[in-house]
């Protein structure tokens, strides 16, 4: 536990997340709705709680309110009598009046937090990855290399590598070279069809942290961003290692970053089943968030039964018609004889009797009228609606739905 | 129409030197910013690397101009962070020669407000203290100069600096 006293855990959460565009025109990417009852800050965070990690800074900027109110209503947890904290840390526009210009300006921003911890390792986190990770363990892996800096990474099937940040290794895990997004991903020594894709978790030794946000801060010419600026610039001079994120049979762990539409989309489809590709009911890791007072869900079909099938419902539901496949928050109201297929459905939506959804995200508090059809005729969905490539239908609660 | 003005200047001021510098400027409507004001009298100047002087303590201010002036270089100086942070913004500077102790903000919170002001400006500290030598805000500096009598480490640096 020695190594948690001298460590300091950040958590960046100030990303415009514009590819969720709308679901973040008015919020935090990380502060979005995921798997019914969680916002998507709530993974890291319980990640965090389940490793004893008990004193985190968040670092927003954009939609950060949406953020803070989050971290109030559902993070509160922590006793600062004891020294435990989660801080809530927008550009405090102290060392220079600007806002964050990419993930290693908000360290440089933040030097002074730095030098009143002192600490000797830095853990600097990303507040919109849904996965469950022990980060002592990578900590231990880090401190048996002596590295300077270690980037948490999952494998990928090689010919997927071109949409990530990737890796290039040696055999014995030093990192070679960051590449963001190539063209021809480098596959993995031992396991050539596979490449490693940056999980954008890594931990510092200080000193080095500091000297390299610094040295990035004085280049005109760097976006001021870990992956592309600080790790190529490490490379060669310094000891970067990879942690390959894998369970104990070698296989790739489940990480997944939601900045896209559709990979929001998909990775809820990894919630459901009997066997979930990510299961959300694993007692030894539990995943924290905002507790809220419901009353029971109720399924209501008198003298019949409703076919739900394949869904996670939270509290507070009233369904009376058919649901598959679907994640419904708490609140929402599925009307008599209305069919929802593949569908997520955030806080309070209420779908009218005789309604059809497939394959939408539906915003908190949207009313879908009687006998409405989203998800049918993609086409005119996408006169009033943004529609993603893989035909997802998106509803911001910004519109009113006429019948 | 822009007014045109010529202005000639003749300058031999390194010791035992007999260079002789003649300068003629061609301005177009107004001279170029640090062409202006106090040390205009100085000859020249425009092949000079100008450097800011910013210590509370008007000795060192003294001192330091005086002997950085005779190594040939252009120094103007300031009293404390604010001055110094207006003076960054104002004129084309080559080096900050920064205190740490000084009233009001000190070196240390100035360092990164000049840097935001002009990231690519060398900045040496320069304290009567070695303890901040360890903190992380004085590693933005590009050097850490201990005060003494003997400025031979201060002037190297200098140099090394505004060479670079």
């Amino acid at each position: 536990m020695d190594g948690l006293k001298e460590l300091t855990t950040i958590i960046m959460a100030g990303g415009k997340g514009e590819r969720l565009f709308p679901l973040t025109r008015d919020k935090a990417k990380p502060a979005i709705t995921f798997g019914s009852l969680y916002r998507v800050i709530d993974f890291t965070l319980s990640n965090c709680l389940n490793c004893g990690i008990r004193r985190i800074y968040v670092l927003t900027q954009y939609g950060s309110f949406s953020l803070d109110q989050h971290l109030r209503a559902a993070w509160d947890i922590m006793h600062p009598d004891l020294g435990e904290f989660i801080y809530s840390m927008p550009p405090q526009q102290i060392m220079v009046s600007r806002w964050y210009r990419g993930t290693a300006d908000s360290i440089y921003q933040n030097l002074n937090l730095l030098q009143r911890e002192r600490p000797q390792q830095v853990l600097i986190l990303s507040g919109d990855h849904v996965y469950k990770m022990n980060y002592l363990e990578m900590l231990d892996f880090h401190l048996s290399r002596d590295a300077d800096m270690t980037v948490a990474a999952v494998m990928v099937p090689r010919r997927e590598g071109s949409s990530f940040g990737i890796l290039k290794v040696n055999a014995a895990a030093e990192v070679e070279n960051f590449l963001e997004k190539p063209a021809r991903p480098p596959g993995l020594p031992g396991a050539p069809g596979f490449s490693l894709a940056s999980m954008g978790v890594y931990i510092f030794r200080a000193r080095t942290l500091v000297e390299e946000v610094i040295k990035d801060a004085k280049k005109k010419s760097s976006k001021h961003d870990f992956g592309g600026d600080i790790i190529p610039q490490l490379v060669g001079r310094k000891k970067v290692f990879a942690y390959n994120f894998r369970d104990a049979g070698g296989q790739p762990r489940y990480w997944r970053d939601i900045g896209l539409l559709d990979a929001y989309y998909s990775a809820h489809a990894d919630l459901l089943g009997k066997e979930p590709t990510f299961d959300l009911f694993e007692a030894a890791w539990p995943i924290r968030c905002r507790p809220q007072l419901y009353p029971p869900s109720r399924y209501l079909s008198p003298g019949a039964c409703l076919a739900v099938g394949d869904s996670l419902v939270a509290a507070g539901c009233t369904i009376e018609g058919t649901v598959n496949q679907a994640v419904l928050s708490p609140g929402v109201r599925v009307g008599r004889g209305a069919t929802i297929q593949g569908a997520i459905l955030w806080d309070g939506v209420e779908i009218g009797a005789g309604a059809t959804v497939n394959r939408a995200i539906i915003e908190d508090g949207v009313k879908v009228p009687p006998g409405f059809a989203i998800g049918v005729d993609l086409k005119q969905d996408a006169r009033r609606f943004h529609v993603t490539e893989n035909g997802i239908v998106v509803v911001p609660n910004n519109v009113i739905l006429e019948e | 129409m822009a007014s045109i003005s010529f202005r000639s200047s003749f300058a031999a001021h390194s010791e035992g030197s007999e260079a002789l510098v003649i300068l003629i400027s061609l301005y177009l409507d107004k001279p170029p910013a640090g062409a202006q004001g106090e040390q205009n009298d100085r000859p020249g100047e425009l092949l000079m690397k100008t450097i800011l002087v910013v210590d509370d303590d008007e000795a060192i201010r003294t001192l330091l101009q005086e002997e950085l002036s005779d190594e040939g270089y252009r120094v103007i100086i300031a009293g404390n962070a604010r001055d110094a942070l207006k003076k960054v913004e104002e004129e084309a500077l080559d080096l900050v020669i920064l205190d740490i102790r000084m009233p009001g903000m000190d070196g240390l919170e100035a360092l990164p407000r000049i840097l935001g002001l002009k990231e690519d400006l060398p900045v040496i500290l320069n304290s009567a203290y070695t303890q901040y030598r360890e903190s992380f805000m004085s590693w933005a500096a590009d050097a850490y100069v201990v005060k003494s009598s003997d400025l031979t480490e201060l002037k190297a640096k200098v140099k090394d600096l505004i060479a670079k």
